[in-house]
């Protein structure tokens, strides 16, 4: 893991640069075992950085839902950079907007967190449930937990977050500064669980995403949440046209529900924060493993991993597969 | 039982679906209008939307369509080399494939959504094309899975 110390002095010699706004990193949560974003912008602010196998948030959505607001007239706009600290999966998303353009490479100032995994927040809570305040770390395949004066020792794979256990990237693959030792890459990813439910027949599917969808509340915190929804218009929000209707139900939701993923389509970097953001735990990577899965086989195509790259749909090849076509 | 299922069968092959139809201006429309001024016979069971390039055809309008109780979805456009725009249908089948794929995913019959390439001389090939979606929807029924429920005051 990284040392606490190199961590907040980079961040303090960063923040302290004339072409650095802001710092965003990750500090204790206010309660249970989370940890939250901080957002840096004096260099004593960067005391309370941490990085621990709690921080699960995914940063680089910070730096597209900034809002701009209007400059007044005859000032410039703060075109000073954002740094921000990226594990191995955020880093994908970073690539993935600047494939798409979403900022230029010179606005954002990466420091890289090579990453052994992150834990998933429900399976810890559910050990360990009604916990004020505790500690996550990691030593060796351990996960230490520490709260009230007690330590427990968790087996490393009890814990761990479902999609650090297929990470292919846990060194982030863009960095201008790297805050700690490269990771081996410790998983890969055979796309069972997506199997398993092309398998279901067609009556299984749907009664099997009838159910999930119905329990969506619409609070839209996946679409929040990732780092890859940032259109300032979004179709869901908008009036004329109303893709789909705010109310509630099995037909709104589905329609929400596919649009959300198909938007997803080709740029999804699988960082699993929608999923994370869920709190009716409805199994959105499922969905977006179907079209990373998909995109992958068909297209040969893993989103965030080449900014030089073209987004997959907005090109094409004339040899695309056109046997489903009449 | 086996009366339940025969009944079953039967309302599945009697309904007439309608089916939502968005053919380009350039090829499948003006196809769909040599069927028509050529006297070719085919299932009335079409609604069509004409749009200028099958890559005008965005994912959110197949969602929509099924939502509003169409049982079926048909995007037609030019040949591949053919386009008016010279890309728009390269375009639209690589957004169509992944979205069949996923609808099927999700438990929707791939049978509802369909593509096909019609050039503005397949009058004939139009009615094959329909003919087959007829039958293909008719095969899977009614859709009812997600359609928008309708509120009477």
């Amino acid at each position: 893991m990284v040392d606490i110390t190199k961590l907040r002095d980079i961040a303090k010699e960063v923040i302290s640069r004339d072409d650095v706004r802001q710092v965003i990193g990750y500090r204790p949560g206010t309660y249970g075992f989370r940890a939250r974003p901080a957002f840096v912008l004096e260099p004593a602010d960067a005391d309370e950085l941490i990085f621990s196998p709690a921080c699960i948030n995914n940063l680089a959505t910070y730096i597209v839902i900034e809002e701009k607001l209007p400059v007044p007239r005859g000032q410039e706009p703060d075109s000073r950079k954002v740094a921000v600290m990226v594990k191995g999966c955020d880093s994908r998303a970073i690539i993935q907007q600047l494939e798409e353009k979403a900022y230029d490479r010179d606005h954002v100032l990466v420091l890289g967190i090579p990453c052994e995994g992150v834990v998933d927040m429900d399976k810890v809570n559910a050990r360990f449930p009604n916990v004020d305040k505790g500690d996550i770390a990691l030593e060796g395949d351990k996960f230490v937990i520490s709260f009230n004066g007690t330590k427990e020792e968790v087996a490393k794979d009890e814990l761990l977050a479902d999609k650090c256990k297929r990470c292919r990237y846990p060194t982030p693959l863009v960095s201008d500064e790297m805050l700690g030792d490269e990771v081996e890459r410790f998983a890969d990813d055979d796309f069972s669980d997506v199997e398993v439910l092309e398998k279901k027949s067609r009556d299984e599917k749907w009664a099997y995403w009838e159910e999930k969808f119905s329990r969506c509340a619409r609070c839209y915190a996946c679409r929040n949440a990732c780092p890859m929804c940032y259109c300032e218009d979004c179709v869901l929000t908008r009036l004329e046209p109303m893709w789909m209707r705010r109310s509630v139900d099995i037909s709104e939701n589905t329609a929400y529900h596919i649009a959300r993923a198909y938007h997803l389509a080709g740029r999804c970097i699988q960082c699993g924060a929608c999923e994370q953001a869920c709190p009716m735990d409805i199994p959105l990577m499922d969905l977006n493993r179907k079209f990373y899965k998909d995109v992958r086989e068909l297209f040969d195509y893993e989103p965030g991993t080449d900014a030089e790259q073209p987004p997959l749909l907005s090109t094409f090849s004339v040899d695309d597969r056109e046997d489903f076509i009449l | 039982m086996a009366e339940a299922t025969k009944t079953a069968e039967a309302t599945k092959t009697d309904f007439e679906p309608n089916i939502v139809a968005f053919l380009c201006n350039w090829c499948s429309y003006a196809g769909a209008d040599l069927a028509g001024t050529s006297r070719i016979q085919y299932p009335p069971n079409v609604r069509v939307i004409r749009v200028m390039c099958s890559g005008r055809v965005n994912p959110l309008f197949i969602m929509n369509a099924l939502q509003q109780g169409a049982d079926g979805v048909l995007i037609s456009g030019c040949h591949p080399g053919d386009c008016h725009y010279m890309q728009g249908n390269y375009f639209a089948r690589r957004r169509f494939n992944l979205m069949r794929n996923f609808l099927e995913y999700v438990g929707i019959e791939p049978e509802r959504v369909r593509m096909s390439w019609v050039s503005a001389s397949e009058g004939a090939k139009w009615k094959g094309v329909i003919e087959e979606v007829v039958e293909g929807i008719k095969s899977v029924g009614p859709m009812d899975s997600f359609k928008r429920r309708q509120l009477n005051w």
